[in-house]
């Protein structure tokens, strides 16, 4: 049984190169898979190719996965510790609390590009983390309820206010929004790319080495305490865990829906999500996942890309609408 | 099982305890102590406060007043991990919705064994599949434990607090849904395990049966202690539970050398409660 799960996970782990390595050679301009890995190996014959591949292509794609991996992880972490199979990385308001923060530093400085745009984005969703887990801390009972209910309020309490702003300022604000209800990879840079992996490493590591206590959460509070689980301390540490990957990765490439929700679902139906290598698979499906999906976003309009943000929740719907048709056919 | 003559430590003991819920008591002055190895079933009606004093005990809610000791030290001194290595709870929540297999149930009693980066060795998963032939479920192994009959996921969960090595097994109700042949294999399988049990009983007849000691709250107080032929009485029946009863004792009793007493149950209490005497 274990060792089928460890070749599941290196099966899964040669996919993802691959898919990275075809992700390379798609985009606007024309490159072959030869081409890719002639640069890999540094000896491209067309030094263009080449930029395009190394500065434009890989940041770009590694940022995919990455973020691919993160909201997966994230996904699955708060649906285990809230036990909703609903639960989603943005359904606390984390990226609501990003387009707030972008909008307000729009308004009040003017500036609507660059990298600080990203700042203000992070501090929106840090500080809607901090909201929430002051909220969720101040809970005895029921604090399941509390931090589902508290998040969802403030979603909609920051969705409020920047659309209180917008409606103020002027249209190109509203073009400048867009990026971040909708998401987008291109502003991936290799300048950039040491914090996403830095914080997803880190809390994927954090929750690996968690793994039992959160696998534990499944069996209810009572029985969590049970087994010597600080439950109410714990929660909170798997939200900040969570919330970083996503206050970050929103401040990187804007909100992408769906993702979080479903890959968790997807990686269940195979492998059980009690063993190591269940996480791992997660978190790779998450990446490969995402890696296409920016290839689709790239090649579906000549000339165009299209949002990701679109095309997962898209795919995201469908998918969900397949899963009710065959559950009820199941039964 | 234990020695006549020397009077051990208890490995459990309760003293004074009180817990309110606001400005309800839920429970009030509650004091008893379980020796090692017995076996004690806690009596009551619904809403006595079983679960409350069980909840006292696992270290899920902290008393008003009143100190709980296992084996000696008061709980609340004892870590969180600590504890949980040395009692384990079987309760009636179960997991939902994540397909977790029976197996990682079942290993998820090393939790609190087990340091943070710390993998699942070899002699780990020996334990496990220990645990898993034990409670006779080897063959469900791989299968979701969504997929198991109600039974079958206490006697996993059973499983699961083999795997953490208790000396004191508390159990909450361990069997109500059960089928009455469920109930009985349960509840001899917990007997076999050779550790102590306090267990919540709501069947009167299977308490008496398998209990060395019984214990009995009514209204948030211990109303009456002892082995099972002290307690089930016709007069506790109807002090505590409201019904009329006759006790009898077992046809078993002689086989298996201990008076077993045994509960039948009058019934016409439509017409006026003096009815169902006989």
């Amino acid at each position: 049984m274990q060792k089928n799960n460890y070749a599941a996970v290196i099966v899964t782990l040669f996919f993802g190169f691959t898919s990275i390595f075809i992700a390379l050679s798609f985009g606007a301009a024309p490159s072959k898979f030869i081409d890719v890995y002639h640069s890999l190996i540094g000896q491209g014959h067309d030094p263009f190719i080449e930029r395009i591949i190394w500065q434009l292509r890989m940041p770009r794609t590694l940022l995919a996965f990455l973020a691919g991996s993160g909201l997966a992880i994230a996904g699955l972490i708060l649906q285990t510790v809230t036990r909703n199979p609903l639960a989603d990385p943005y359904l606390f308001g984390i990226s609501s609390g990003a387009s707030f923060g972008v909008v307000c530093f729009m308004t009040i400085t003017g500036i609507s590009a660059g990298i600080s745009m990203s700042a203000a984005a992070f501090v929106g969703s840090l500080f809607t983390m901090l909201l929430l887990v002051f909220i969720a801390g101040r809970a005895s009972r029921g604090q399941v309820e509390t931090m589902l209910l508290a998040g969802v309020a403030l979603s909609f309490l920051f969705s409020a206010f920047t659309s209180l702003l917008l409606y103020f300022s002027d249209p190109q604000a509203i073009t400048a929004i867009l990026f971040w209800t909708l998401g987008s990879f291109a502003r991936a840079q290799w300048a950039t790319l040491w914090l996403p992996a830095l914080v997803i490493l880190s809390c994927t590591a954090i929750m690996m080495s968690f793994r039992r206590q959160l696998n534990a959460m499944l069996l209810g509070d009572e029985s969590a305490v049970t087994l010597g689980i600080p439950v109410q301390r714990f929660r909170l540490l798997m939200l900040i865990l969570s919330s970083l990957i996503t206050a970050v990765l929103v401040a990187m490439c804007g909100g992408i829906g769906f993702v979080g929700l479903m890959i968790p679902h997807i990686v269940r139906f195979f492998v059980s999500q009690g063993t190591p290598s269940g996480l791992m698979m997660t978190a790779l499906a998450g990446g490969i996942f995402m890696v296409w999906v920016d290839v689709l976003s790239r090649i579906l309009l000549t000339n165009q890309e299209l949002p990701i943000g679109v095309i997962t929740s898209a795919i995201g719907s469908i998918f969900f609408l397949s899963l009710l048709y065959f559950r009820k056919r199941e039964s | 099982m234990q020695s006549p003559v020397v009077t051990q430590p208890p490995l459990l003991k309760v003293t004074e305890l009180c817990w309110s819920v606001g400005n309800t008591t839920i429970l009030q002055n509650i004091a008893f102590a379980i020796k090692p190895g017995q076996f004690v079933g806690l009596l009551g009606p619904n809403g006595a406060g079983k679960s409350s004093l069980l909840r006292c005990l696992y270290r899920y809610s902290k008393p008003g007043s009143g100190e709980v000791s296992f084996a000696g030290q008061n709980i609340w001194q004892l870590s969180a991990d600590e504890y949980a290595k040395q009692v384990s709870v079987v309760l009636q929540e179960t997991p939902s919705q994540f397909n977790l297999s029976l197996y990682d149930v079942v290993s998820l009693g090393l939790t609190p064994h087990k340091s943070l980066f710390s993998s699942t060795t070899k002699a780990d998963k020996q334990i496990i599949l220990q645990a898993i032939e034990q409670v006779g479920l080897s063959h469900h192994c791989k299968q979701s434990f969504d997929s198991l009959s109600g039974g079958e996921k206490q006697r996993a969960l059973i499983a699961r607090s083999i795997v953490q090595g208790p000396k004191l097994l508390i159990m909450d109700e361990p069997t109500s849904h059960l089928d009455i042949k469920y109930q009985i294999q349960l509840m001899e399988l917990a007997k076999s395990l050779n550790v102590t049990v306090l267990a919540s009983f709501h069947d009167l007849n299977l308490a008496a049966s398998m209990c060395d000691e019984l214990l009995v709250i009514k209204q948030g107080k211990l109303v009456a202690t002892g082995t099972p032929e002290q307690v089930i009485t016709e007069k506790m029946l109807s002090d505590v539970f409201g019904v009329c009863a006759e006790v009898s004792a077992h046809p078993q009793s002689e086989q298996l050398k201990k008076v077993i007493p045994r509960i039948t149950y009058f019934y016409g209490y439509q017409g006026g409660s003096a009815n169902a005497k006989k």
